[in-house]
């Protein structure tokens, strides 16, 4: 028997669409307190603003991370959402789950909290909303010791990292994903639990440049699979698909007809540096030339193949549009070999030395990518150690200033900035 | 020379104590030692939240610091804009 009326939210359970309205009352008739989400909602709906207070000094002992503290602002009329904290569980690599395992963290849920979900947030998190203050601590403990799992990461923390399947199911991806971001969350669980940073900062590990997890678009260090050498070719596996032997894109075209197979049409006029074409019935791909988009990979996949010197690429600086628009990575190495022997010792290199400059530099609330936009790429690049190369530019220069360092200059110059400011005051 | 880990967290706290606002962000302590790394403040601050002297407040998305006495208690405590 609903709790309150919500005549604007049964509007959204007329659609032919899954209706989380619906989900909340079904989970109402079990935990009561739910009917208050709803109603709170309602009220929102007419008052066209939030009722919801979020953050606070709440979480569990020990940790700085992984519980986001949320209040009602009108817990005097919705008692049952007057605390509604969300926590945030680390999710297993690739978020391989066993059911067993699904039912235990749902039980465990549905004792300490509102019962209500959210899989996945959008860092990779198993999301489990509502939780008053005092059921955090007992909760916290079964999960630690019953379930042998923890919390993920929240605030200015590393967050959780997350990877795609990887080698666990794709022939595509370059470096063991699963590995390498559950050997980074091991290394890094104090930055992980425990505030670190002047804001968040999240990695994530695609194993090709598919980039099934949008590291890329995602996260402020993006490792994605690369290979250096040339792209694998299989000859007779070509002819087979520029017969119609075998499908384009692995089949998944095929609930329609969009006839015969065409390799110029699907893949050389479709390649974006034109650096493929066919000499007889022999595809030729000029490979210095290959930006690595993937897309004659994704069509041929019987046919062509990643090379064999496999790793990653590192790119910086993805961010979501909150203070400043959103930006994609910036490609700062365009190539490193990733490792589970040496425990992935070149990737964390490159981390620490990007958090050892970004801690300092960096503004509060400033995400690593903004602070690289405000000193710039180049200032950037110096930081780093690194000499800049081709893939390091975006697009044409449109400043036209161009200031040298002494040693950039062959035979250097003097300057003496103080003789030249007594007579120039800055 | 960079402050002995006893006087450092002596400087953070009365930092905590005598800035105007009750919560800081990490940076704002960084300015108790400059010769000392960001990431020993960030430890030495941290290290004070699991001795009482700090608690962390958070959005959700940042964490600031702040003296226990100096902060209201969770159902009160107000957002950052």
């Amino acid at each position: 028997m609903a709790k309150h009326d919500t005549p604007l939210l049964d509007e959204l359970e007329k659609g032919p669409w899954p209706s989380f309205v619906t989900d909340i009352k079904r989970q109402a008739e079990k935990k009561p307190d739910c009917w208050d989400i709803l109603g709170q909602l309602e009220l929102s709906y007419k008052d066209r603003i939030t009722h919801w207070k979020h953050g606070g000094i709440v979480g569990v002992f020990g940790y700085g991370g992984g519980i986001v503290g949320r209040y009602s602002d009108v817990p005097k009329q919705f008692p049952g959402v007057e605390h509604f904290h969300t926590v945030r569980v680390n999710q297993p690599a690739s978020k391989y789950y066993s059911t067993e395992n699904l039912r235990a963290l749902m039980d465990l849920w549905e004792k300490h909290g509102s019962g209500m979900t959210n899989m996945h947030g959008s860092t990779g998190d198993i999301i489990l909303l509502g939780c008053r203050t005092e059921a955090l601590e007992p909760f916290f403990w079964d999960l630690t010791h019953e379930m042998g799992q923890d919390l993920g990461g929240s605030g200015s923390n590393l967050r959780t990292p997350a990877n795609c399947l990887g080698q666990s199911r794709c022939e595509w991806s370059c470096y063991d994903t699963e590995e390498a971001c559950h050997h980074l969350t091991m290394h890094y669980q104090d930055e992980i639990h425990r505030p670190a940073f002047p804001y968040k900062f999240k990695f994530k590990f695609s194993g090709c440049p598919n980039d099934c997890v949008a590291a890329a678009a995602r996260s402020d260090f993006a490792v994605i699979g690369n290979w250096r050498d040339d792209i694998q070719i299989d000859q007779a596996a070509v002819k087979e698909y520029v017969a119609g032997n075998y499908p384009a894109n692995g089949g998944s075209y095929s609930g329609k007809d969009w006839g015969p197979f065409s390799i110029k049409k699907e893949v050389l006029d479709l390649c974006p540096t034109e650096c493929m074409w066919m000499e007889g019935d022999e595809l030729k791909i000029d490979n210095a030339e290959c930006t690595r988009c993937m897309h004659c990979i994704n069509v041929m996949p019987r046919a062509l193949r990643p090379g064999k010197v496999k790793g990653a690429s590192i790119s910086i600086g993805a961010k979501a549009p909150i203070l400043d628009g959103a930006q994609f990575a910036t490609l700062i190495i365009p190539f490193i070999e990733v490792s589970a022997e040496n425990e992935f010792e070149g990737i964390i290199d490159v981390i620490e030395e990007v958090w050892d400059w970004w801690m300092t530099v960096g503004k509060n609330r400033e995400r690593v990518g903004e602070t690289m936009q405000r000193v710039g790429l180049p200032t950037f690049i110096k930081v780093m150690g690194l000499d800049p190369i081709p893939q390091h530019i975006k697009e044409p220069r449109s400043n036209p200033y161009v200031f040298w360092e002494e040693e950039e200059v062959e035979g250097g110059f003097e300057r003496d900035v103080e003789e030249f400011r007594a007579r120039h005051a800055a | 020379m960079a402050m002995s880990d006893e006087d450092l967290e002596k400087a953070i706290i009365e930092k905590a104590i005598k800035a105007p606002k009750p919560q800081l962000y990490i940076k704002d302590f960084y300015k108790c030692d400059p010769d000392s790394k960001a990431r020993r403040i960030k430890n030495i601050a941290n290290g004070l939240v699991n001795k009482g002297e700090l608690m962390f407040w958070s959005s959700g998305s940042t964490t600031m610091y702040a003296r226990p006495d100096r902060i209201k208690n969770e159902e009160g405590a107000e957002g950052i804009n």
